[in-house]
């Protein structure tokens, strides 16, 4: 087995806009280990989002991509839609940034999960009740039982998001996307929300893609980091080399734009 | 959930009784004397003063209103002449009673609005969703440009022009005329369909475009967006994910289109020389006939009253969100 899951190499989106096709994300590469966690990191329109679903052929109409992207070295970049609908959500799965919205509001979460797990793994409608109760407790909802039957208003910020990471792991996928998942919780939520996530992939060995545009964040999870700028890649490195002696302009600028305890205060 | 239905209904009485009194205020009061359009030319005013009473003209406002209002529950008398319950009165035009002629027009109205209805569901709701999917190519924009049209041309005008295409010119149709259906089903098929289609045209093309951009939106959404990452099939994705969020909003508007309609579809009813509640109040309102103008005006409000009702319910049923804050 490689050590190798998942390999990115030299992705390249473009998108057909009114003034002509505009490369969103140029030549990116990198790999996510087994048990490892890679930080994508940029302002917002450097491409982080669109690399994350260009990998499972989740982009707008008209948009076209080169390169490769393989997990368990296939091919999955150019399948048709039929074909990786197999890979979404069973080998690869996504965790998305706002949790609310992202929940079909007309359903409860129990269905949510299971219709998920049926699709995959077929069985019957009470067995995927269990499987979604299972997941529930395993991202440490209280009374699980009695809260896979209640709809996602009914749910706070945090409890919601454990919801769609229980969804995410709920086919034991070998890759997990999670694009911006603590974005929109407060900052105690989001410290329980990323421990969570390491907990879960230290119990499980599912290799991360983790889409921030917080440098805190990922310098507390991600050991290898990726730094894009307006659809380039400008570093890649582990995140100690990042963090401690970024070669980029644009690292440096993002590192020192983080907000410190000891700035001096403006007044 | 019972506290909210009864809370509900208790306001559609009170809803009902304020439409009563304002249409008996406007219609029996601020009119021309009821005696006096009874009486006709030749007319005396001893028997002015004779009508007044038997009507009960005489009496206070209140106990006027009271008289009609019971009249409804307990039935009353005119003179000599008893009214059962459920009283309406009786046509200044015709002496009918006002029970009877809304009890043989209704079904007609219901014929026509549930034809039109299921028409304009069909129609509207598929050829929005056809659009949606399809946003941007050749069909939708020829679809929504039809709609469009179709929104803006008077149903009268439409009316006319089939019944001179299809009528007169072809032939294909037979005049319409309020046939029962156990009489030929037919010929009742065939006398209705031009009213559906005039009725349903305005309507199916509104809610094309509503669909539309109802689902248009879904699709925008992110859970959308997250149904599609969960690797579901796309009939699913579809009908959970697309279909059910979009289609939700339009049940409360079919229900009050609908709700409407039942009061009577005035101009095609009238066109078509339909005999329906429609047909009923434009020759009421013609003639002045002050009985029969408030019957079917408390028809129409108790219709709409209801629709309002039935289309919370359902909608506390179909939402969830709105389910858990009415508990």
């Amino acid at each position: 087995m490689s050590d190798e899951l998942f390999v990115v190499d030299n992705l390249t989106v473009t998108l057909p806009t009114s003034r002509g096709p505009v490369d969103v994300v140029k030549n990116v590469s990198f790999t996510v280990g087994r048990d490892e966690t890679v930080g994508i990191v940029g302002e917002s329109g450097s491409g982080k989002s669109m690399t994350a679903l260009a990998v499972l052929g989740l982009l707008p109409r008209g948009a076209r991509t080169s390169g490769s992207v393989r997990l368990d070295g296939a091919e999955l970049l150019g399948r048709s839609d039929r074909d990786l609908r197999s890979v979404r959500g069973n080998a690869i799965s996504m965790v998305f940034q706002d949790p609310l919205s992202s929940l079909n509001p007309y359903y409860t979460v129990g269905l949510q999960i299971s219709e998920m797990y049926r699709t995959h793994r077929g069985g019957s409608r009470s067995a995927a009740r269990k499987v979604a109760i299972e997941a529930l407790e395993r991202v440490h909802i209280p009374d699980a039982a009695r809260r896979v039957d209640h709809y996602p208003h009914q749910f706070s910020g945090g409890m919601r998001q454990r919801v769609m990471i229980a969804m995410a792991l709920c086919c034991s996928p070998s890759l997990l996307i999670a694009d911006e998942p603590t974005t929109a919780l407060d900052v105690t939520v989001q410290a329980q929300i990323l421990e969570l996530l390491g907990e879960l992939q230290s119990t499980t060995g599912t290799g991360m893609m983790f889409i921030t545009h917080d440098l805190a964040v990922i310098s507390s999870i991600a050991q290898r980091v990726l730094v894009m700028q307006s659809g380039d890649p400008v570093e890649y490195g582990t995140a100690e080399q990042v963090f401690s002696a970024p070669r980029h302009e644009y690292t440096r600028m993002l590192l020192d734009a983080v907000p410190r305890i000891d700035d001096e205060v403006l007044s | 959930m019972m506290r909210y239905v009864l809370g509900r209904l208790g306001g559609v009485v009170l809803i009902l009784l304020a439409v009563c009194l304002f249409t008996y205020l406007i219609f029996f009061k601020l009119s021309p004397d009821p005696a006096v359009m009874i009486c006709g030319k030749t007319c005396t005013p001893e028997r002015i003063d004779s009508i007044r009473d038997v009507l009960g003209l005489n009496q206070p406002l209140l106990t006027q209103f009271w008289d009609f209002l019971s009249g409804i529950f307990v039935g009353r008398d005119y003179g000599s002449v008893h009214c059962s319950a459920p009283c309406l009165g009786y046509s200044f035009q015709t002496n009918e009673s006002v029970w009877s002629m809304i009890t043989a027009r209704l079904p007609v109205s219901i014929t026509v609005a549930v034809g039109a209805a299921v028409l304009w569901l069909l129609v509207g709701v598929i050829g929005g969703l056809v659009s949606a999917v399809k946003q941007g190519t050749w069909w939708d924009r020829s679809a929504m440009g039809l709609a469009l049209g179709g929104v803006s041309v008077p149903n009268y005008v439409l009316a006319l022009l089939l019944q001179y295409v299809l009528v007169v010119k072809l032939q294909l149709l037979p005049f319409p005329s309020a046939v029962p259906f156990a009489d030929n089903p037919l010929l009742w098929f065939e006398s209705y369909l031009m009213p559906w289609v005039v009725l349903a045209v305005g309507y199916a093309c509104l809610y094309a475009r509503l669909t539309r951009s109802n689902v248009i939106d879904t699709l925008a959404e992110n859970y959308y967006r997250t149904a599609r990452a969960k690797g579901l099939n796309g009939a699913l994705i579809m009908r959970r994910h697309a279909l059910r969020p979009a289609l939700t909003p339009i049940t409360t508007i079919f229900g009050m289109d609908f709700a409407g309609l039942l009061g009577g579809a005035l101009i095609t009813e009238t066109v078509f020389g339909l005999n329906g509640i429609g047909k009923m109040a434009a020759d009421s309102i013609a003639k002045n006939d002050q009985p029969v103008i408030m019957a079917v005006t408390l028809l129409a409000a108790f219709f709409v009253v209801i629709g309002n009702v039935v289309v919370d319910l359902l909608y506390t049923a179909l939402d969830p969100r709105v389910r858990v804050v009415s508990s």
